[in-house]
């Protein structure tokens, strides 16, 4: 519940500042580090996270 | 009774600082803990130092607060990261997967650890910290807040590498500052490296370097930091931190000044000189110091102009740069300088906790002389058991200062460990080495054989601050305390093992402490001063505990170890 708390502010500061062309690339992070959590690392999530990282 | 807790982490030198009723109570750096030297993870052992210090559980704690936003730092990586795409991507990705792996998270990971909830966790902004670092700890009780300018310069906060602060209404207030990438940390960061030395920890051994140098690429350093109407600018082309962190000089660097050194190489110094290739690197070293300063200097002048203030206090990296602060008090446009001696990050955990015992309603007492003495105790109970199950020779000696005194008059080198740990990089009597501050031959064994460092660089004479004047050229000023200054040292003072080859020292001045009594003995010996210099080995943090301190003798082989009146020898000495 607490990570929610940091999204709401992260979302909020970024919002607050006006930086509107950060968000998609911000989201687009964050749902690959969530989704690397949720399955663990899975090996089919791999070739996703790989062009990110 | 409010307890505030600030903490530093997750960059360099990661600390913890503890507020009780306004009062700073303890201050532990994790690396003393750690044994990791300048460690940047989650303080949790120096967290869990500070409480025991301040005789509180975690979940005691009013509010925690970050020394920095982590929000506006994610922001300045992803915006710089775009400035510069496609150049540097391997470094940004580097850098999102530490700010998103870790990072971001530090309120949450701090609140779980500590078994606090989550509203109670708070930041403010990295170079607001050091400002109330600055600000608040100042010994210039007597004079009106009005007087008092703060200057905070350091590699790179969120995005501001320089402010300048003013307190109104008790607190710190912006009134103008640098982004990045221009930063004075970043320039001397490149100058480091390209030295050969690791950023974030060489940097004091450039200062040093500089005082064998002469100025001849000043030209040079004047294209890659240009001053102008109180600001500077870095010509970015020359400066690769946003590519590489460890490297950070650019292409130009190599074209104007020649090919960098190889780290770790042994110097070519002979008779108090620096000979051969090596001299360029001195000369390199002796630029970027000038025109370092020169940069201070302006912006010192910038903040006059701004404050009318007669008083400055500096903090951020660079402020642990005693060659600059000494400067700016001899020709800069303030009556008094003071920069406390946890300057860097780590001080950062106290301005944040101040600033949070502001905010839960705590009036501060400002103006009082600081104390670095907050860390974690020395028992010599816990010692002589220590000593005792590693076969090592335990003395209770009768009177410590008149035996410690007699060991350095006769040679020896001792060190010393009293009271509660220091806070911050220097080395103040309550961790110390000392040796006589007379003698060229044992400055060079202590450097070879046990701190196993640059044979250039030089150690620091504490001497009482009545004696001081007869010793030093430059009168004893708020920094001398804390070693965050360097004093012309007199013709013929009998300080040649803590002069450096530009004729200046790195004097601590004492009226009171562990280091007061002993100098007082020593009078006795006709020795005016003694040289003090850090308790640890080379690449360790400053000793902390009783365990730590006797390593330091056994591996290390100074003389001796007084921990208070306990006297520990190695057997076969």
């Amino acid at each position: 519940m607490s990570r929610l708390t940091t999204l709401r502010q992260l979302v909020a500061h970024f919002l607050r500042r006006g930086r509107f062309f950060l968000l998609p690339l911000l989201l687009v992070l964050l749902l690959a580090g969530a989704l690397l959590l949720l399955t663990g690392g899975l090996s089919y999530v791999a070739p996703f996270v790989y062009t990110l990282f | 009774m409010p307890a505030v807790l600030g903490v530093s982490a997750h960059y360099h030198d990661a600390a913890a600082a503890l507020v009780i009723d306004g009062k700073l109570v303890a201050a532990q750096q994790e690396e003393r803990l750690s044994r990791v030297k300048n460690d940047p993870s989650l303080p949790m052992n120096a967290i869990e130092a500070c409480l025991t210090l301040g005789e509180i559980r975690s979940t005691d704690l009013d509010r925690v607060v970050f020394y920095e936003n982590p929000y506006r730092k994610l922001e300045r990586v992803m915006v710089s990261a775009l400035r510069g795409f496609p150049r540097g991507t391997a470094f940004f990705r580097r850098a999102l997967r530490s700010q998103l792996g870790d990072k971001l998270w530090v309120l949450d990971d701090l609140a779980a650890h500590l078994g606090v909830p989550r509203k109670r966790m708070h930041f403010v902004d990295h170079h607001e910290s050091h400002a109330a670092s600055a600000l608040f700890c100042a010994p210039f009780g007597d004079v009106p807040h009005s007087s008092i300018a703060a200057l905070t310069v350091d590699g790179v906060g969120e995005e501001e590498t320089t402010a300048i602060w003013r307190l109104e209404d008790g607190r710190p207030r912006r009134l103008a500052s640098i982004a990045y990438p221009h930063s004075l940390g970043l320039f001397y960061a490149a100058v480091t490296a390209y030295c050969g030395f690791r950023v974030n920890e060489g940097e004091f051994k450039v200062m040093g370097l500089a005082a064998f140098g002469e100025p001849r690429y000043r030209d040079a350093f004047d294209h890659f930091l240009q001053v102008e109407g109180g600001a500077f600018t870095l010509d970015r082309a020359a400066f690769a931190d946003h590519l590489d962190g460890a490297r950070a000089f650019g292409r130009p660097f190599v074209e104007a000044l020649g090919e960098p050194r190889t780290p770790a190489q042994k110097w070519n110094y002979r008779g108090q000189r620096i000979q051969g290739e090596d001299a360029r690197f001195a000369d390199v070293a002796r630029s970027a110091q000038d025109a370092l300063e020169d940069a201070l200097l302006t912006l010192a002048e910038h903040a006059r102009a701004l404050t009318g203030a007669t008083h400055l206090v500096l903090a951020g990296g660079v402020a642990l740069n005693s060659c600059a602060n000494a400067r700016l008090l001899r020709e800069g446009p303030f009556e008094r300088v003071f920069v406390q001696p946890a300057a860097g990050d780590a001080g950062g955990a106290l301005g944040a906790a101040l600033l949070g015992a502001q905010d839960e309603g705590d009036a501060l007492a400002l103006g009082e002389p600081f104390c670095a003495d907050l860390g974690v105790p020395i028992r010599p109970a816990t010692a002589a058991a220590i000593a005792d199950a590693l076969g090592l020779r335990t003395t209770a000696v009768v009177d410590p200062n008149e035996t410690l005194a007699a060991r350095i008059a006769g040679g020896d080198v001792i060190a010393l460990a009293r009271g509660r740990c220091e806070f911050g990089p220097r080395a103040l009597g309550h961790r110390s080495l000392l040796a006589r501050a007379d003698d060229e031959a044992l400055r060079d064994r202590i450097n070879a054989r046990i701190k196993k460092r640059e044979p250039f660089r030089p150690f620091a004479p504490a001497m009482l601050e009545s004696t001081a004047p007869a010793l030093l050229r430059d009168a004893p000023n708020d920094m001398t305390p804390y070693m965050t200054t360097v004093c012309r040292v007199r013709d013929r003072s009998p300080l040649q093992g803590t002069t450096h080859v530009d004729g200046t020292a790195r004097a601590q001045t004492v009226q009171s402490g562990p280091l007061a009594p002993l100098l007082r003995c020593m009078e006795s010996h006709g020795l005016h001063s003694v040289l003090n210099t850090s308790l640890n080995g080379p690449g360790e943090p400053l000793a902390a505990t009783e365990a730590d301190a006797i390593d330091v003798l056994i591996r290390h082989k100074p003389d001796g170890l007084l921990i208070d009146d306990l006297l520990i020898e190695r057997p076969n000495r």
